[in-house]
């Protein structure tokens, strides 16, 4: 609650958080606020936006309302995003705690898998990936995890291998832990402050990469997301530029509200150990 | 004359330049020289006509490699003679008699003979070719009695319209002295090609471009009008329409500015928008059926579908009206084999439910009668929109459709190997005769694997047999009854369900003249396109 206060405390953290509600607020209710299936054809295509108040935003070339597309798009996006986050953070951290903790050549092992991870760009692996499994939901999530577990991992193996020769890691082996439980219960958690600063970074990247992926045509073709948007808009673009721009707005202030809320947790966090 | 002083050594090489510059030729007002720039979306990595007979390699290649003879407005049979000058069929449908254009040359200066023309029909078209390996199938021999004869034997009879037909797409002549006892498919002349046209192969850089010169022996006297044709790599169609209104294109084909954009396109001045010059390579829209599929082996399911889809909002939305509504597999364009009489399935979600409640699938609870798997075809932004466009429309009589998305090689092997899909949007191509590449889209039995066939699991006997005996049969007015007969019984059937035919759009300079002029113009030889003024 003190942290939380912390972050709020801070514009950065402030305005981040709470343009984040408001988006998560707007993913959750979108079968309230646009029910119906957003890519039904609702209109006709093309109208401008603030044109007919039917359709506020306007409709796509098809005929399909923008705004319904946009509550809807917000949905996959977070849910997209999030997910992949989760996964990065969740491989990151526990192949950075096995390593850091037990050393020795799983450490090696671990490591070198790591840097050859690292040596591909991310999008690429991602790419890659999803060219062979094909465009699902579950394998774009799995796919940008794939692309982005090895700074968390690399973060938390350094943490931990700062702890591990501390007291209570000494005194946890006096007193009979196993070694895999000492790393999780007991060093972990200490370690995890910088880890979860990056979740923010991470949730960033995983939106842009997944407006990317969609954009070029590897998004899951029946769902709506922000990067199929702009990419369908595309190709009216000089005709009917707000099919484009509309979703494109929608995904700065995104990957802005994220990053604000990042550096507001961040700077919390920061501020507590330096009081601890 | 400038008013400075210049160099002797300058005045004699504008003296010699004299030539390339534009001068009057009367006719029309188009003037010879000039350098014609043209968007272009893909480079072809064999620009072979006689190996690959496709559009994407004939918008390059055509000017350089010539066929028997050209689709044409007015002519004859709908032809103008090209190499062969003219050609008689024997009334046993046995053979087919070519007369060859004298005084012809090669761009490397050897003559152009019979021998070229065996060569090319016996060992390219009838072994390599895409298309030719069906349509010369039967060819057996071909004689030369002389350099400017050709005579084509075949085993059975075998219908002259079809090899009239044929004539635009499946005869570029290949030259024999730089293809005889060579491995076809590697040879050097496939990328750097050799040809009798009007515009020889110059250079061609990856990415970049493409760039052709015109040949001052062509055989056709005071053409070609252009001395360069330049194809200019675009592939991203924003960019082809950009580049047209900056001037540094003159003529952007085969809709390479974006259909959506034509509306603001046509208000730029000197540019001009033709919609004509397509006819002979007409696309046509099309949703593919797996008849293997329980629910869709049910012709009233497949009614159903047909009834589903709105094809007027279809060509009105993504098309943009640049489309007409289509209800069978031959287009109206095609005036002689389009069976006009054919009832087709208007659009009617009503008919629709109904047949999908007599054909014992009712509505679940979540108002879902069963599930598909749809594969619009990569091909074109329209498929794509379109398979999106039937997805909704399923959904309104209760189909689900679930859109898989594959690039090209992966819709191509789904589709046309592993059978692996329920619907699919298809652009198959109409040839200007149903025994060309249309026949194939309904005829069972073929290997899985052929793209662009029956990999439908389509059976029916009596569809098989009109489609044998139409290509036995050598009577004009009889294969037009037998192959209007076969389209009604496709379309009874709803083997395929044809929804538009579309063709492009080509964009030009008002200062470029005589485009659109031929019913394959993109992909013809240009010998007469220039500029005025």
């Amino acid at each position: 609650m003190r942290v939380l206060r912390r972050i709020l405390a801070s514009g950065e953290g402030f305005s981040g958080l709470a343009m984040l509600a408001v988006l998560l607020a707007v993913a959750l209710a979108a079968p309230l606020l646009a029910p119906g299936d957003p890519l039904a054809i609702a209109g006709d295509p093309l109208l401008p936006p603030l044109q007919d108040m039917a359709h506020p935003l306007g409709t796509d070339r098809l005929g399909r309302d923008v705004l319904a597309a946009l509550l809807h798009g917000a949905r996959t996006t977070l849910l997209v995003a999030i997910g992949a986050a989760a996964a990065a953070l969740g491989i990151g951290i526990t192949v950075g705690t096995v390593a850091g903790f037990l050393g020795g050549w799983v450490d090696e092992v671990l490591m070198r898998i790591a840097e050859a991870f690292q040596t591909v760009p991310a999008f690429l692996l991602t790419l890659a990936l999803i060219s062979v499994t094909g465009p699902r939901v579950t394998t774009i999530v799995l796919g940008i995890a794939i692309g982005a577990w090895m700074q968390p991992a690399r973060i938390t193996r350094a943490e931990i291998l700062s702890l591990r020769e501390r007291d209570f890691v000494a005194a946890a082996r006096v007193i009979g832990m196993r070694p895999l439980e000492i790393a999780f219960r007991e060093v972990l958690p200490n370690a995890l402050t910088p880890v979860v600063s990056l979740a923010a970074v991470v949730v960033a990247a995983a939106v842009l990469i997944e407006a990317a992926l969609s954009f070029l045509g590897f998004g899951d073709p029946n769902r709506v997301t922000w990067g199929s948007m702009i990419a369908e808009g595309r190709t009216v673009l000089r005709r009917a530029p707000y099919l484009s721009i509309i979703p494109g707005i929608a995904l700065v202030l995104t990957v802005l509200a994220v990053h604000l809320a990042g550096r507001g947790v961040a700077h919390a966090l920061r501020s507590r150990r330096v009081v601890a | 004359m400038p008013a400075f002083p210049l160099p002797r050594r300058a005045l004699l090489a504008a003296a010699a330049a004299l030539p390339l510059l534009p001068r009057t030729a009367g006719a029309q007002g188009i003037q010879h020289g000039g350098r014609l720039t043209v968007a272009a979306d893909s480079e072809p990595p064999n620009l072979n006509p006689a190996i690959i007979a496709s559009n994407g390699v004939f918008f390059v290649a055509s000017k350089v490699i010539e066929p028997l003879a050209e689709a044409s407005y007015d002519g004859s049979d709908g032809l103008a003679p090209r190499l062969a000058t003219g050609w008689t069929a024997a009334a046993d449908g046995r053979s087919i008699t070519f007369a060859l254009r004298p005084g012809v040359a090669w761009h490397d200066g050897q003559k152009f003979t019979a021998a070229d023309v065996a060569f090319s029909a016996l060992e390219v078209w009838k072994k390599h070719q895409n298309l030719g390996r069906a349509v010369f199938r039967d060819l057996e021999a071909v004689q030369t009695p002389d350099a400017h004869t050709a005579v084509f034997r075949f085993a059975v009879p075998t219908p002259a319209q079809l090899i009239r037909n044929a004539l635009p797409a499946l005869t570029a002549v290949l030259p024999k002295h730089l293809y005889a006892d060579t491995d076809i498919m590697k040879n050097p002349a496939n990328r750097k090609l050799v040809g009798t046209g009007p515009f020889r192969f110059a250079e061609t850089r990856p990415g970049e471009f493409t760039r052709l010169v015109r040949n001052a022996e062509y055989w056709q006297q005071d053409r070609p009008y252009l001395n360069e044709i330049v194809y200019r790599v675009l592939p991203d169609r924003a960019a082809a329409a950009n580049a047209l209104e900056a001037g540094e294109i003159q003529l952007a084909a085969f809709s390479a500015v974006p259909l959506a954009d034509l509306d603001r396109i046509a208000k730029v001045p000197g540019l001009k928008i033709y919609s004509n010059g397509y006819e002979a390579l007409t696309y046509q829209l099309v949703v593919e059926i797996n008849h293997r599929r329980k629910e869709l082996a049910d012709v009233r399911v497949r009614r159903a579908v047909a009834h589903a889809i709105d094809r007027d909002f279809v060509v009105r939305t993504i098309f943009r009206g640049y489309a007409t509504t289509s209800q069978g597999p031959v287009p109206k364009s095609d005036r002689v084999f389009h069976a006009p009489d054919l009832a087709g399935y208007g659009f009617n979600p009503a008919r629709a439910n109904a047949l999908l409640d007599e054909a014992g699938y009712p509505r679940g609870s979540d108002g879902v009668r069963f599930r598909l798997r749809l594969l619009p075809a990569p091909f074109f932004n329209e498929t794509r929109q379109f398979g999106d466009y039937l997805r909704q429309a399923l959904a309104v009589v209760g189909i689900d459709a679930t859109i898989v998305s594959n690039d090209t090689p992966a819709h191509i092997k789904a589709v046309y190997t592993d059978h692996d899909f329920d619907i699919t949007v298809a652009t198959p191509v109409y040839r200007g005769d149903p025994a060309i590449s249309t026949t194939i889209l309904f005829q069972s039995g073929l290997p899985a694997g052929v793209p662009f066939s029956n990999q439908y699991g389509y059976v029916n006997p009596e569809v098989d047999s009109l489609i044998k005996q139409a290509a036995a049969t050598i009577d004009d007015a009889e294969r037009v009854r037998l192959y209007r007969a076969f389209q009604k019984l496709v379309v009874d059937d709803v083997a395929l369900i044809n929804v538009a035919e579309f063709s492009f759009i080509t964009v030009a300079r008002d200062t470029v003249a005589n485009v659109s002029n031929n019913p394959r113009w993109a992909v013809s030889n240009w010998a007469d396109t220039g500029f005025t003024g």
